[in-house]
């Protein structure tokens, strides 16, 4: 029921952008710009990825009349702004860089003896749920610092997977990595948010 | 036998059920015999769940105004057009 529902929506939403309406636009922008610039960021420095994501947007005013709806409005969209980063990315010859080699953040590491058991081992246990969590403004302001301090690279696949919810495939498909690179990413930049969890609910500081 | 360390490395593949039987197996028999692993796992659930709860959607409204003013001058150049040749 939820999914029919959300479909109508989303074929409203098309429908308004088909026929040029402004108002559409902007709902989608608001909507979509978040995801699209996580996808630019992941190949592009700052300024060049919001540049990509407007330059899409003006775009995507012609291209959505042919979307057909084989895949959703959101990957898409996402799909676009990753062909034109990428295009962008090959006109100044860099390279995306990521270390894909080791699956244990550095910190974490070394909280291990040599018998590979925990040296010091995590701290109290989360009670709390992630909705009251959230409620702590302290807490949410230190996550979007430490989400800032990612590598690019994880933290595109991070929102990805986790805050926009798209399938591994698909997260695959846009930052153009394998399964077991993407695996490697997610595992690398939730480590971060664990460590950075367990530092504010011991010491309070972020 | 898997130790904490090679469980934290597969932590992300055993919560999202990404692990072939055998390696979720001895996830689960390590657990089973291992409290900090337990809390590990419980708290590394709980920044991912933390994630999805954040407000990764929060909108650089500068951004959206800049978009939105771009889009609009191409939709008026499109409609100008439109009528001109009408």
């Amino acid at each position: 029921m939820e999914t029919a529902k959300h479909q109508s929506d989303e074929d409203i939403l098309i429908n308004g952008l088909k026929s040029g309406d402004q108002a559409a636009f902007h709902e989608a922008v608001r909507l979509y710009t978040p995801g699209m610039l996580a996808v630019a960021r992941f190949y592009l420095d700052p300024s060049s990825a919001e540049e990509t994501v407007q330059d899409c947007w003006v775009t995507v005013i012609d291209a959505i009349q042919k979307f057909e709806g084989r895949s959703g409005l959101k990957t898409w969209l996402h799909r676009i702004v990753a062909n034109r980063a990428k295009n962008h990315l090959r006109k100044t010859k860099r390279e995306v860089s990521s270390d894909f080699s080791e699956t244990l953040d550095p910190e974490l590491a070394d909280r291990f003896a040599h018998n590979g058991r925990w040296a010091t081992p995590p701290g109290l246990k989360s009670n709390e749920s992630a909705q009251a969590l959230m409620e702590n403004g302290a807490l949410s302001d230190c996550l979007d610092q430490h989400l800032a301090a990612l590598p690019e690279t994880q933290r595109s696949a991070l929102m990805l997977y986790e805050a926009h919810q798209h399938k591994s495939d698909d997260v695959c498909n846009i930052l153009d990595v394998s399964a077991s690179n993407l695996r490697v990413l997610l595992h690398r930049a939730r480590q971060r948010i664990f460590l950075m969890v367990e530092t504010f609910q011991e010491t309070g500081e972020c | 036998m898997l130790m904490c360390r090679d469980l934290a490395r597969i932590a992300s593949d055993y919560i999202d059920g990404e692990l072939g039987t055998m390696d979720r197996v001895s996830v689960k028999m390590h657990l089973l015999m291992c409290g900090h692993c337990r809390t590990f796992i419980g708290n590394l659930r709980a920044s991912i769940d933390l994630m999805k709860a954040h407000s990764s959607q929060q909108v650089d409204e500068e951004l959206v105004h800049r978009i939105d003013s771009r889009i609009k001058e191409r939709l008026d150049a499109q409609r100008s057009r439109k009528n001109d040749s009408e």
